[in-house]
This record gives C-alpha cells, sequence and structure tokens, in this order.
C-alpha cells in the first residue's frame, strides 16, 4: 500500500488541467492558468490528458452540456471543480489536490460511472432536445452531423454511433472523404463558447459554420486590462505557432500585467518578447502570404480595417500594440467562416488567433452557412 | 592511410561484439538517456513558465501515467493503435543496437548504417498508426501532418546518412567510427551533420516537428491516450531522440576517439552532450508547417546535402 499512496502523491503533485472558459471570465481563465502551472501542474490540450477539469465561471446550459461530454471523456482519476472569482483560483485548487489523493473516492468513481454503450444510447435520446430545441438548424444535413451530442443514431451508415464520411470533390476536383468535425467549445487557445462547426476533407476546412453557445454571453473587459487580454492573445498565437517558449513567456508577462505590476521590469520584458518575435524568420515563413484581405474585402464584410494585409502583417501589429492600451477588435461570429474556409486547420487557427479578439459577439445571420 | 583497409571491408579487431544478454544494459543505458532527456526538458520548460525547478518532473510524470486509467474511443482500430504507442519506444530500443558503446557492440552488421535508417522509416508507420487507430479527427489530422513532414525530411535524412559512409568506404558503423581518426567527420561534413541532426529531431516527433502533436489539434496523435499509453508514446519519442544523438556519436563525433577517459566514456558523454543541445535548441524555433516544410526539404536541404554527399565523394575518391 505505500508504494501505491506513494505514487498518488507523485501522481497528485503533477497533476494536469483542462481549463474550460466560460466566455466573459478570461480573467479567471488566466489566474487559474497561472495557479496551475505555480504549483508545477501543467496545462492539458485535451479530456484524454486531463486528470483535472477546471471551469472558469458559470456556464450556460449549451456549455455546460458539452462540459458534461469532456467530463465523460476523462480517463480517471478524475477531479472537477469550478472557479467562479480569479481571486479563488489558489484556494480550489488546494481542494483539488486534496481530492486527487482520494483513492477510494476514485475507486468508486471508475466503478460507477457510466460505459460508453450507455453514453451513446443517452446521446441518442438527448438528440430531440438538443439539436431541435436550443437551435435552429435550418437546412443542416442532419446526416453528415458529428458523433457523440449530435448522433442521428442511424446505425446503418453509422457504426459505433459514429456516421461515416459523405464524399465530395476537394480542392482539384478529385472525389475525397468529407468529415464533419466540430472545433471547440474546448480547445486549448480557443476563443471561449465558440463552436465552429467544419466540414474537412483530409485536414482542410472546406465549409464552416460558427455558432456562440448560450447566445453569446457578452464578455466585458475591463480597458485597464486591456494590454493583458492583448498578451493573452500573443500567448495564444505563439502557441498555436507551435513555440512554446515564447508562449510561455508572453503568459508570464500577462500574469505580471493582471496582477498589477506595469513597471519598468515588464514593459523590458514586453519589448524583449516583441523584438525575439519579430526577429523570427521561420515565423514570418509561415505565416506570410495566410488569408491576406485587402481594405476591399474587409468592407465587404464588415470586418475591422486594421486587420488588413496577411495574417504576418497582423501579427506584426499586435505586437507593435502589445505596451499600448489600444482594445483589441470586436467581431461577429459571422465573420469567422468566411475566415477559414479553404485552409487547413494549422493555419485556420492562426488566422483566427491573429485577428486580436477582445470581444466575440453573435452574429444575426450566425447560422448561415458560409460556402468556399 | 587506415581507410584503405577498412575499405576492403575488414572487420577491425577493436570491435567486440557482445552476447545478446548485455543488451539488457544497453537498454538501461538508453532508459538513462531518456530519463536525462525528459528531465532536462522539464527543467527548461519549468524555467520558461517561471516556475520551480522541473528537473523530477520525468517522475512524476510517470507517477501520474502509472496511475491514471487507460481509455479508449468508439470503434478504434485497437490492435494498430497499441502497435503505434509501444512503437516509438520500440524502434528506439532497435535503433541503439547498432551503436558501438567503445569497442563493444550488440549488433555488429555489415549494413548497420541502413539498420539505423530502416528503423528511422519504421517511425512513419508507427506515428501514422498511432493517429490512425483511435477513430478521432484530431489524431488523424495528426497522422496527416506527421507524414508530410517526413516526406520533406526522410530523403534529405537519408542522403545526410550516406556521405559518412562515403567517407568510410563502408556502411558499417564501428569502421564508420574508426573512419574517423584524424578528424571528426561533423567538422568536415557540417552540412551532412545538421542535415542529420534536423531528422533527429523530425523523426522524435518534437521541435519544429511538432506539429503532428499540436496544441491546435488537441495534442494531435496523442490526443486520445492516457495513461500508460501515453507514457510509452511521450517516453518513446524522447527515447528517439537519445537514441538519434547517440548514433550521431559514430558516424560525426569520432565514436569513443578521444584522450584519457576509455571509449565507452567517451561514446556516453559526447552523447549527453549532443542530446542536451538537441533538447535545448529543438525548444528556440517555431513549428515548420508540415504544408510548406516539403517545399524546403526539396528544394534548400536535399540539394544541399547532395553537394555535400558530392564533396565527399570527390575527397574520398582524390585518397583513394
Amino acid at each position: 500500500m505505500g508504494l501505491i499512496s506513494g505514487i498518488g502523491r507523485l501522481a497528485a503533485r503533477n497533476a494536469h488541467v483542462l481549463v474550460i472558459e466560460v466566455p466573459g471570465n478570461w480573467q479567471t481563465r488566466a489566474a487559474v492558468e497561472r495557479a496551475v502551472l505555480m504549483r508545477g501542474w501543467r496545462l492539458a490540450f485535451s479530456p484524454a490528458d486531463a486528470d483535472v477539469l477546471a471551469v472558469c465561471g458559470g456556464p450556460g446550459p449549451q456549455l455546460r452540456e458539452a462540459v458534461e461530454l469532456v467530463w465523460h471523456q476523462m480517463p480517471g482519476p478524475r477531479v472537477r471543480v469550478e472557479v467562479r472569482h480569479r481571486g479563488e483560483a489558489t484556494t480550489r485548487l488546494d481542494e483539488v489536490h486534496g481530492r486527487l489523493l482520494d483513492t477510494a473516492h476514485h475507486r468508486s468513481d471508475a466503478r460507477d460511472r457510466p460505459a460508453a454503450p450507455d453514453l451513446l444510447a443517452d446521446t441518442e435520446m438527448d438528440h430531440g432536445d438538443m439539436d431541435h430545441g436550443d437551435m435552429d438548424h435550418g437546412d443542416m444535413d442532419h446526416g453528415e452531423m458529428d458523433h457523440g451530442e449530435m448522433d442521428h443514431g442511424d446505425m446503418e451508415m453509422s457504426p459505433g454511433g459514429i456516421p461515416l464520411a459523405g464524399g465530395g470533390e476537394d480542392r482539384d476536383g478529385l472525389e475525397m472523404d468529407v468529415l464533419n468535425v466540430p472545433l471547440g467549445p474546448v480547445l486549448p487557445h480557443w476563443p471561449a463558447g465558440l463552436v465552429l462547426r467544419c466540414a474537412l476533407q483530409g485536414d482542410v476546412i472546406t465549409e464552416a459554420q460558427a455558432e456562440l453557445l448560450d447566445h453569446g454571453t457578452p464578455e466585458r473587459v475591463p480597458l485597464s486590462d486591456a494590454v493583458a487580454r492583448r498578451m493573452d492573445n500573443i500567448a495564444a498565437l505563439l502557441a498555436l505557432a507551435g513555440w512554446g517558449e515564447a508562449a510561455a513567456e508572453a503568459r508570464v508577462i500577462r500574469d505580471c500585467l493582471l496582477g498589477g505590476g506595469h513597471d519598468a521590469e515588464v514593459a523590458a520584458r514586453t519589448a524583449r518578447l516583441v523584438r525575439r518575435v519579430g526577429r523570427s524568420r521561420v515565423l514570418r515563413w509561415s505565416l506570410r502570404g495566410v488569408r491576406p484581405l485587402s481594405e476591399g474585402d474587409l468592407g465587404v464584410s464588415g470586418l475591422p480595417a486594421a486587420l488588413a494585409g496577411d495574417t504576418y502583417d497582423r501579427v506584426l501589429r499586435m505586437l507593435k500594440a502589445a505596451d499600448t492600451d489600444v482594445v483589441g477588435h470586436r467581431i461577429s461570429s459571422d465573420q469567422l467562416p468566411r475566415l477559414v474556409s479553404g485552409l487547413d486547420l494549422a493555419t485556420a487557427r492562426l488566422v483566427l488567433a491573429s485577428l486580436d479578439l477582445h470581444e466575440l459577439q453573435a452574429g444575426p445571420a450566425e447560422h448561415e452557412a458560409s460556402h468556399v | 592511410m587506415s581507410d584503405l583497409m577498412l575499405a576492403a571491408g575488414a572487420i577491425t579487431p577493436e570491435v567486440t561484439v557482445v552476447p545478446g544478454g548485455w543488451a539488457i544494459l544497453a537498454l538501461l543505458i538508453l532508459g538513462s538517456l531518456t530519463l536525462f532527456a525528459a528531465a532536462l526538458d522539464g527543467a527548461l520548460s519549468a524555467r520558461a513558465a517561471g516556475v520551480a525547478n522541473g528537473l523530477g518532473r520525468p517522475f512524476g510524470e510517470t507517477a501520474r501515467l502509472l496511475r491514471q486509467r487507460r481509455r479508449t474511443t468508439v470503434q478504434a482500430d485497437h490492435l494498430l493503435w497499441r502497435i503505434g504507442g509501444a512503437g516509438l519506444l520500440v524502434t528506439a530500443a532497435l535503433m541503439v543496437t547498432v551503436v558501438p558503446l567503445g569497442e563493444w557492440m550488440i549488433f555488429d552488421l555489415d549494413v548497420g548504417v541502413m539498420w539505423f535508417n530502416a528503423m528511422d522509416v519504421l517511425v512513419w508507420a508507427v506515428v501514422w498508426l498511432t493517429g490512425w487507430g483511435a477513430n478521432s479527427a484530431h489524431s488523424l489530422v495528426g497522422g496527416y501532418r506527421f507524414l508530410a513532414h517526413g516526406l520533406g525530411y526522410e530523403l534529405p535524412l537519408m542522403f545526410a546518412l550516406v556521405a559518412p559512409a562515403i567517407a568510410a568506404g563502408s556502411l558499417n558503423v564501428g569502421q564508420v567510427a574508426e573512419a574517423q581518426d584524424e578528424l571528426w567527420f561533423a567538422v568536415w561534413m557540417p552540412v551532412a551533420f545538421l542535415v542529420y541532426l534536423l531528422g533527429v529531431v523530425a523523426f522524435s516527433v518534437s521541435g519544429p516537428f511538432a506539429p503532428a502533436i499540436g496544441t491546435d489539434i488537441a495534442g494531435g496523435v496523442r490526443a486520445e491516450l492516457s495513461g500508460v499509453d501515453r507514457l510509452v508514446f511521450e517516453a518513446g519519442r524522447y527515447a528517439l531522440l537519445a537514441a538519434g544523438a547517440a548514433f550521431a556519436v559514430p558516424m560525426f563525433l569520432g565514436g569513443g576517439a578521444g584522450p584519457l577517459l576509455p571509449g565507452w566514456a567517451w561514446v556516453l558523454l559526447k552523447t549527453v552532450l549532443l542530446l542536451a543541445v538537441l533538447v535545448w535548441a529543438r525548444r528556440r524555433v517555431p513549428a515548420l508547417r508540415p504544408d510548406k516544410f516539403m517545399e524546403v526539404g526539396w528544394l534548400v536541404v536535399l540539394p544541399a546535402v547532395l553537394v555535400q554527399d558530392l564533396v565527399v565523394a570527390v575527397i574520398a575518391a582524390g585518397r583513394g
């Protein structure tokens, strides 16, 4: 028993935490991320990797449903916690640490939790409310909706409850499988509450529909936090660009800013980071020419004029504004499908991260499909 | 000139093939190197995040993943998925069998260089199967990305391995090491050496070649791995980096040659230093986009390494 409890203690000291941000709670998310790292814990990328599920803020009904789904996917020993304010992040994680050590509880959780077939059967029954109650999907093709929460139970075409991929012409006019994959709402460095329902051919998004869960709770970022918010955006972009070390530095600066520090040291670190990122040829090489937007495009689609240029231009502008309190952009979720269609997942995510989002608003035509 | 004798394919008396049981020791050494790489990586990422010492992270991660339950996904292709997950570690172990530790070897293969090359190609299958088997979109996309990278790095890596073999006139790893009496191959064939190191970082799915396990796709090929499956996958990635560093020693860094210390100590010392450099350097570069990297791989890296091979061949012919 000594060995098992020893492993348990060591494991609890090294937990991985999947953080879910409820729209409007990004400061809480930042505080939780900080508290996680300070404990020597790490942030998880997916439910499979997570021991702890930390929900920042009080989720609405749709997001709560997504949180449940993620909870079912966690391997266990698993602990979930809701952090309501940025101030309580540390104490909540202390409690989580204690609960991680409760081996007896985890044993019974493992025994009593619903098995996959029960969950799949449940989601088929839930389907009615889920799909038609809250959201109006108009003429979307239900046969191609993704697995899990959206399943139709069409067993012949969906082994194990997952519909088979449909076919379609790809960019080169060849027949290729089309997979319907929702991006979000639980994905690292992803705008809170956003679900982008994508049709994928290979890893290319051919078609997308954006939706803000729970009708897009407006995000109120105090202007005093605008600088920290931009640094958070920069950290997300760098992480998505696969530059973990620079992203970690941006996160440290963000936390200093949120902690009230705006002194010479923070300014110097910011300047150093901006120089380092600006000098990176690999970053320029990978972002140059990605989704260029002309002034005309922006005018037609109603996007802010400051987003002109390609993704690298937008990133440079973000870096340039890193120490000014110019507020980031307010963008309607309607605009997003147009921005990502035709791109592969990696570049699509970089394009979204380059928008320097301050606030994502639900658009009037949210459910309208966008085609390439 | 000693090359002439080597070129004739004579087995040099300096290499002793040890009985198979010693493979356990080789695995222990590989394990220690893996642990070293993971600990150093943990310490560096802790420092970047501005938090306390991360040296103990591999132990903590191991404990955590041993305690975590394995999970599966709906309609997963279990057999292929598990083969993929465990495959990286197995591949790394197979790679080090042809690395001479000073004068001792486990396998004195005449075509040791080809053996290593075959193992690094195996990584393609292994990573792809891990991505494929989970029946999950993010994992699958990770698999695509690795194959796209593979198309870009594999040919340059092969031709980088050709350069020392031409210079030594042998595909036997021990003989390649012996051929560096006067000057390390890393010194007079720097392009091949750098391209080889690029290949090592690439087949260990790390640093700029990590998009296959990227944050943007929730961890890519490893998105659905948990518990012991994730443990062997992650350990396999560090082990591949360690095996790649170990193989560079006889190929480019003079093998066990060095003053004072015995050959085996020099091999270990050089491996540890190179491994530390790789762990440190790979963190400093953003990801190379898989869809764009092939262009660089074929239009810049491949021609560069071919020119290197040509130069090496001309010099080797001139000496002969």
